[in-house]
């Protein structure tokens, strides 16, 4: 695959007002020149080592395998990534880039916080100023990663506009950049957005997949199919980027599924409604209603409630390559209890969906085959989230003990 | 009343803010008030090139009601007003769902003059142009200071009668200290042969009269969405009463092109 495509069949594009197209014109040079110099890419390749902590282990889930007697499941251990999740390869590949532009500011988008905290913490690390816009329906949702992120440094600005949730945050951000780019460089998370944002954040997320098709090489398996929870997609297509161009394994994207079937009630737009549109700056499927109005979304995960798709999974999803189902927020709840006592793994809500299909796809196949899922987070961040669905009563004493004892 | 005896001025309402009714009266008084052109927004529901005040006024057009189909009503309504041209501003999205041809058929047969669709630019703009040539309606591209050379020749090869001069970079609503690089950018534009209409934090009779001889028309927005904000706010003195919001508009559309 190219490295830089711009349109994947119909979906992507640059679809923006004649003042971004400047920067974005700037951005895909500086990428494309960066991935062609040996000693930006030796730079990341150490930031992966000694920062990041790659390899990622693969972990052969023996427990879980044996519990569900089907093919064999394991776990490419991303979220064991420091700072908590997939989100700081595409932080450290496009922090040193705008390091390399001269820029002295970063700005970025985040739904679940995962983004936001990478990119607070690369910026730490790099030496950059960090703007992190979230929505306040998020703030509230993920507020372990606000503090994480401020702890690094970085400015997080609420976001009181639309849904107040992620698709909202990316407003905002391109606001800023529209009127920031001299001196800003906008670290989107997603692979989403305007060209070049798709190809780069694909390209920086691949080291996923290289990693996890040579551990599976190493271990002589026989993969049937990789699994992984799409939100905009940069886990997933970041996964799958290796195999995208072979028939083998199968590719499967899990959406939200939310609170079942209904408008506003999942985030559902390849395995549901998704409509063709053209969203902030690119072609894909959105949720909408028929006058192309974008339209509510719920996930018990504050990454998966965006209502578009990022333009390439879009693609493969016509064509057929990956697959698409969906998985609603108590399966993913149920999936987080199951690896976390089979496994002594706790996966990020996000991911949880993408472990809940594995579940499934595993009773289907048999023992000699195996599935990789992606947890392309941990789940520390939905520690308050995941103690109300489990455990309300206790998890309410304490609150209400450790919110008096700040009285005292 | 003739264009040419009409101010220099392009006015832009967003259509259904805060009601369908406050939004025609808005309209007439921006009519009364002299405005050569005006500018009707079809909210969106994530305007990412707005500041927060069109933001706001665009979600509450929304929940007034806003549909594509009743703002086509609302624009045919407009144009029959007065004769004054009416151009529709919106983003891709509304534009690309209902098909751009439907979209442009649809507007051309309301009466409006043209369309301003800022994240539709030649080369990404799905054949809004060509489609707009066809149908005899102005398609009016929107350019920033930072336009290369490269990009103008493409606008330029487009034919546009018309060219939206958005005079710096960011979102709509900060008040913009015109100054020489902002006449340097409008002399860049002049070869174009287009009707430049310039816009972007524009609000005062002082800004509209310093590059009143080098543009077609002044374009003001946000400072007259205030405008209707504030009638529209709870306790607002001019709260569910068209006549008094017209009647306001009109004096500070008037107020805007100055004495003489």
């Amino acid at each position: 695959m190219k490295i830089y495509n711009d349109f994947f069949g119909e979906f992507g594009g640059r679809y923006v007002p004649e003042v971004l197209r400047p920067p974005l014109d700037a951005l895909e040079a500086a990428f494309l020149a960066a991935m062609g110099d040996p000693a930006f890419l030796a730079e990341l390749e150490s930031i992966r080592r000694d920062y990041i902590g790659r390899p990622t282990p693969l972990l052969f889930a023996s427990n879980a395998t044996r519990e569900i007697g089907g093919a064999q499941i394991y776990v490419k251990l991303e979220g064991l990534a420091n700072t908590g999740a997939h989100k700081i390869n595409n932080a450290a590949g496009q922090g040193l880039l705008a390091k390399r532009m001269g820029k002295r500011r970063v700005i970025a988008e985040t739904g679940a916080g995962q983004h936001g905290v990478a990119s607070a913490a690369m910026c730490a690390k790099l030496g950059l100023d960090c703007t992190v816009y979230m929505g306040e329906v998020d703030i509230r949702r993920q507020r372990p990663n606000v503090f994480w992120m401020e702890l690094y440094g970085a400015k997080v600005v609420p976001v009181t506009g639309g849904s107040r949730t992620l698709k909202d945050a990316v407003n905002e951000a391109m606001r800023d950049w529209a009127g920031s780019f001299a001196d800003t460089h906008y670290l989107l998370g997603s692979a989403l957005g305007p060209s070049p944002f798709p190809d780069m954040v694909r390209e920086f997320q691949s080291v996923i997949g290289r990693e996890t098709q040579a551990q599976a090489r190493e271990r002589g398996l026989d993969v049937a199919a990789l699994v992984a929870c799409v939100g905009g997609g940069s886990n997933a297509i970041g996964f799958f980027a290796p195999f995208i161009e072979s028939s083998e394994p199968r590719l499967i994207g899990v959406e939200a599924g939310g609170r079942g079937a209904g408008r506003g009630n999942n985030a559902a737009r390849m395995s549901g409604e998704g409509a063709l549109g053209v969203v902030q700056g690119y072609k894909s499927l959105f949720l909408m209603d028929e006058d192309g109005q974008l339209l509510p979304t719920h996930s018990v995960s504050a990454g998966l409630d965006y209502p578009g798709i990022g333009p390439q999974l879009a693609s493969l999803g016509r064509t057929g390559r990956v697959e698409f189902t969906s998985v609603g927020d108590l399966e993913a709840i149920e999936a987080l209890r199951f690896f976390a006592r089979e496994e002594g793994i706790v996966f990020a809500l996000e991911s949880a969906h993408a472990g809940a299909h594995a579940l499934r796809l595993a009773r289907e196949l048999p023992k000699e085959r195996a599935i990789v899922v992606n947890m392309s987070g941990r789940g520390d961040k939905d520690l308050f989230i995941a103690a109300r669905a489990l455990d309300p009563d206790a998890w309410a004493r304490f609150l209400g003990e450790e919110a008096a004892s700040y009285g005292r | 009343m003739a264009a040419e005896a009409r101010s220099p001025l392009m006015t832009h309402l967003v259509a259904f803010f805060p009601s369908r009714e406050l939004s025609l009266a808005a309209a007439r008084g921006m009519i009364d008030g002299g405005a050569r052109y005006l500018e009707v927004q079809f909210p969106f529901s994530d305007p990412s090139a707005d500041g927060p005040l069109i933001q706001t006024a665009c979600s509450s057009a929304l929940e007034a009601g806003f549909t594509v189909a009743r703002g086509f009503e609302l624009v045919g309504e407009i144009s029959a007003l007065a004769g004054v041209p009416v151009f529709i501003m919106s983003y891709a999205n509304l534009v690309v769902r209902r098909g751009v041809e439907s979209f442009v058929e649809r507007a051309k047969a309301a009466g409006a003059a043209g369309l301003i669709v800022p994240d539709l630019m030649p080369g990404s703009d799905e054949r809004l142009y060509e489609i707009g040539a066809r149908s005899a309606i102005e398609i009016v591209p929107v350019v920033a200071p930072d336009v290369s050379e490269e990009r103008l020749a493409l606008v330029r090869s487009m034919r546009p009668a018309y060219l939206y001069a958005a005079l710096r970079a960011g979102i709509t609503g900060r008040y913009t200290a015109l100054g020489s690089e902002n006449h340097r950018f409008l002399d860049r534009l002049r070869p174009l042969g287009a009707r430049i209409l310039a816009g972007f934090g524009v609000s005062s009779p002082e800004q509209v009269a310093e590059i009143r001889s080098e543009v077609h028309a002044s374009v003001v927005g946000s400072a007259l969405v205030r405008i209707i904000l504030d009638a529209a706010a709870p306790g607002g003195a001019e709260r569910l009463d068209p006549e008094r919001l017209r009647r306001r508009m009109g004096e500070r559309v008037r107020a805007l092109s100055g004495p003489g």
